[in-house]
């Protein structure tokens, strides 16, 4: 098995891009990821597309990016996973390094999510769950997190304050992110007053819609070392699995058995332990979600990922910071951008590139990306030596 | 055949001559329990009721204005109360007030319009709020082939009984999903008391009308009737079916 | 015929098309595996134990234990008359699990996880089309069946 580095990346700012297609979208990430990268695009040899078609009106996406960033003829398709599409590709371009099909492969995490009218979107989003059984019933995507957030809190008691946590500490570090579509901290008072949702959660408690994309760009071992020198991050832990997409044949509401399943893959293929992540991007989808991601990544004990939260843990100087990019929460969620750009943000917090936001002596970091309401979890460790 | 209505409970409006009592004795000779509905014939209504319970099966004649919700409503649940339920309906009473009409009075429309149209309404809500919870029920409306066909002298007439075949229509639709069936039964002219009041030469022309060179008895409807209340019969809804001989074909 | 489950239906096709006529007549069924005998709830024509492809229908006593619930203020499509609506997840008596609406004999006020309830086959009377599904409700509710067509 040859080790895989990223070696370049790119990202757009995230938002209501009413000024630009999808695949304009991702040659302004592309742009970045090649000045990043300091290479000659000759070099790539294909391309992974993550990216969710539904939402698009230009049907087979890979093809007009494909052709936009004026790559034509090298291969690309589509990985499609929901909201894990993103990571989905990396693992793709990952493995296609390592058969030796392919040396050095861009990965474009891209969506636009305002291309729909609101009623569309809404009956998009209505079927999310198991549209034979559940979706006849009305269910929505905040919805099924909100039922896994009552049984947490009759469980372990997590509360509504620590849910508001969490939000309030990714608008914090949202408010330093350029990218971000939301760049303002915003208090516990107002996220509480705000209108309610699915029950127990309001507007504040949901990530937002967006538009963006991301690119990373994999290489092989040796091409890596070559053109990306010290700055190149290794992908050195990759977990995946799946769990049932409805949730009622999940054994248990309270952790994700998909994320817990890719972390222990992830841990045992990069040698390491929950103890050894120093900065990590989860899959905040919902407030209550990153709470659970604490404990299915065993950042902290089962059942504690409120107190984790409360004791302010997973801020930069706790025990694991969490999403000091902003998260899904403040980003907002361009679905099959969001995985690249998690793995953007770990790459550059490796590197000592985030400035104010930088976690100090970060070299060992991890993203989590969850598709749908967990039927994926994408698990990667990125190590710089 | 045997139509398996024993145990069933029925209402017949108008039940206490002609039509509605022919409708009511085969119904009950079938093993109903029949409630029949009168205007003023108290005598008639409780004759009627004397060969029902003679042939071993329960009968309550009510005196109520079919044109009246509340009296309607107030005469169903009657009936529940005492004869345990409510299977069948058939609103039958009906009356003539004929004219051209430019001599029509505003009365001879109203009154025609309020037993034969409007005390449908009042007997087939009642009926259908019950049968839609427990989901089974048979409703048979008699109607006329002056519904549907125009009849000279019957602008009234033949409105009202034109909006019985409407009424029964959209009825079905609302409660078939229920297992409910409803349909309209069509007469030409019937041998009843009312008609016995139409001068011979107009008797005769109806009877030269038909094709088969008769006219309807009361037991000729009555048997359809039946066979609408019956299981044999659950296919069909929203129909109207002819009793006339051949007369407007 | 499947299309007749449901407020909105997404799923007009499935091998377990039955389910839908079942629940008209008031009967909620899971499946049976012809083979093993395993029991399914929503019934499932492949059976997830021995794979077999044929089944029968069982009936359900419809009793069960919240799990667990929500309040649906936003509403997705198709929904924006019912909301807040409240949905449950219940686990089954025999086996399996189901979601759905709580329904009239039920306060709001007070849903919990482990109360328990009887899921009721309804019909949405005033559909012009046939449209069937269940709602949960306080235990002793009863409902209408209906003999098979």
């Amino acid at each position: 098995m040859t080790r895989v580095g990223i070696i370049g990346i790119g990202h757009t700012v995230f938002g209501r891009r009413s000024d630009a297609t999808v695949q304009e979208l991702a040659f302004e990430a592309y742009r970045d990821a090649l000045t990043d990268a300091k290479m000659d695009p000759e070099l790539i040899d294909a391309t992974i597309i993550g990216s969710v078609p539904e939402y698009h009106k230009q049907r087979s996406l890979p093809g007009v990016i494909q052709e936009y960033l004026g790559l034509n003829p090298r291969p690309t398709w589509l990985t499609e996973v929901a909201c894990a599409s993103g990571s989905a590709a990396l693992r793709t371009a990952w493995m296609s390094i390592n058969s030796g099909m392919h040396e050095v492969v861009a990965v474009i995490g891209c969506q636009k999510m305002t291309e729909l009218t609101t009623p569309e979107i809404l009956a998009l989003m209505g079927r999310v769950g198991d549209v034979q059984w559940e979706s006849v019933f009305g269910t929505t995507f905040p919805g099924y997190y909100a039922m896994f957030a009552q049984r947490h809190r009759h469980e372990y008691g997590t509360s509504a304050d620590q849910l508001t946590a969490v939000a309030v500490k990714n608008h914090f570090y949202g408010a330093s992110n350029p990218k971000a579509l939301f760049q303002k901290e915003i208090t516990v008072q107002k996220a509480q007053e705000s209108d309610p949702v699915a029950s127990p959660l309001n507007v504040y408690d949901c990530c937002a819609n967006a538009d963006g994309a991301a690119v990373t760009i994999l290489a092989s071992e040796g091409k890596a070392r070559e053109i990306g020198g010290d700055r190149t991050v290794w992908l050195d832990g990759l977990g995946c699995a799946t769990a049932s997409m409805s949730v009622l044949r999940r054994p248990e509401l309270t952790s994700l058995p998909s994320a817990r399943e890719a972390a222990d893959q992830a841990y045992k293929m990069a040698g390491v332990s929950a103890t050894d992540i120093k900065v990590a991007e989860v899959h905040d989808c919902f407030t209550i979600a990153e709470i659970m991601a604490y404990e299915d990544l065993g950042f902290c004990p089962k059942g504690q990922g409120g107190a984790f939260i409360a004791e302010r843990q997973s801020y930069i100087g706790g025990s694991t910071p969490v999403n000091v990019d902003g998260g899904l929460k403040a980003k907002g969620h361009p679905i099959g951008a969001t995985g690249v750009s998690m793995t953007y943000e770990i790459v550059s917090q490796l590197r000592g590139e985030c400035g104010p936001r930088q976690v100090p002596g970060a070299d060992i970091g991890l993203t989590h990306n969850v598709g749908g309401i967990g039927q994926y979890c994408f698990v990667h460790v990125l190590r710089r030596d | 055949m045997n139509l398996g209505l024993t145990g069933k409970v029925a209402i017949v409006t108008g039940g206490s001559r002609g039509i509605g009592a022919s409708v009511a004795l085969e119904l009950a000779r079938n093993g109903c329990d029949v409630a029949l509905t009168y205007r003023g014939r108290a005598d008639a209504a409780a004759e009627v009721a004397g060969k029902i319970e003679k042939m071993g099966r329960r009968a309550l004649p009510l005196q109520a204005d079919v044109t009246s919700c509340e009296e309607t409503d107030n005469a169903v649940e009657k009936v529940v109360a005492e004869l345990g339920g409510l299977d069948i309906l058939v609103c039958n009473a009906g009356i003539t007030w004929d004219g051209v009409i430019w001599k029509m009075s505003e009365e001879q429309w109203d009154a025609v319009i309020a037993t034969n149209l409007k005390g449908y309404f009042t007997y087939n809500r009642a009926a259908a709020r019950i049968f839609k919870d427990q989901r089974s029920g048979k409703i048979v409306n008699i109607s006329s082939i002056n519904g549907l066909r125009g009849k000279f002298g019957q602008v009234n007439y033949s409105a009202s009984k034109g909006g019985n075949n409407a009424l029964s229509k959209a009825l079905a639709k609302e409660l078939g999903k229920f297992n409910v069936n409803v349909n309209v039964v069509a007469p030409g002219m019937v041998a009843t008391e009312m008609a016995a009041e139409i001068p011979p030469e107009f008797l005769n022309a109806a009877v030269q009308d038909t094709v088969l060179g008769r006219i309807a008895t009361c037991e000729d409807v009555a048997h359809v009737v039946a066979f609408l209340c019956s299981d044999f019969s659950r296919h069909i809804t929203g129909e109207i079916i002819k009793v006339d001989g051949g007369q407007y074909i | 015929m499947f299309e007749w489950f449901g407020k909105v239906s997404y799923c007009p096709h499935t091998k377990v098309a039955e389910f839908a006529r079942h629940l008209k007549n008031g009967r909620l069924m899971g499946s049976r595996c012809t083979d093993c005998g395993q029991i399914s709830f929503p019934p499932r024509a492949d059976c997830p134990t021995c794979r077999h492809g044929e089944f029968e229908y069982t009936e359900m006593s419809g009793k069960g234990i919240v799990m667990t619930h929500t309040t649906i203020d936003a509403a997705p499509a198709g929904f924006e008359d019912d909301v807040p609506f409240h949905l449950g997840v219940v686990d089954l008596e025999e086996t399996g699990r189901l979601l759905a609406s709580f329904g009239e004999t039920i306060d709001p006020a007070e849903i919990a996880i482990d109360m328990p309830i009887q899921v009721v086959p309804r019909m949405f009377e005033e559909s012009e089309t046939i449209k069937v599904h269940y709602t949960l409700e306080k235990p002793g509710t009863t409902w209408v069946k209906v003999d098979p067509d």
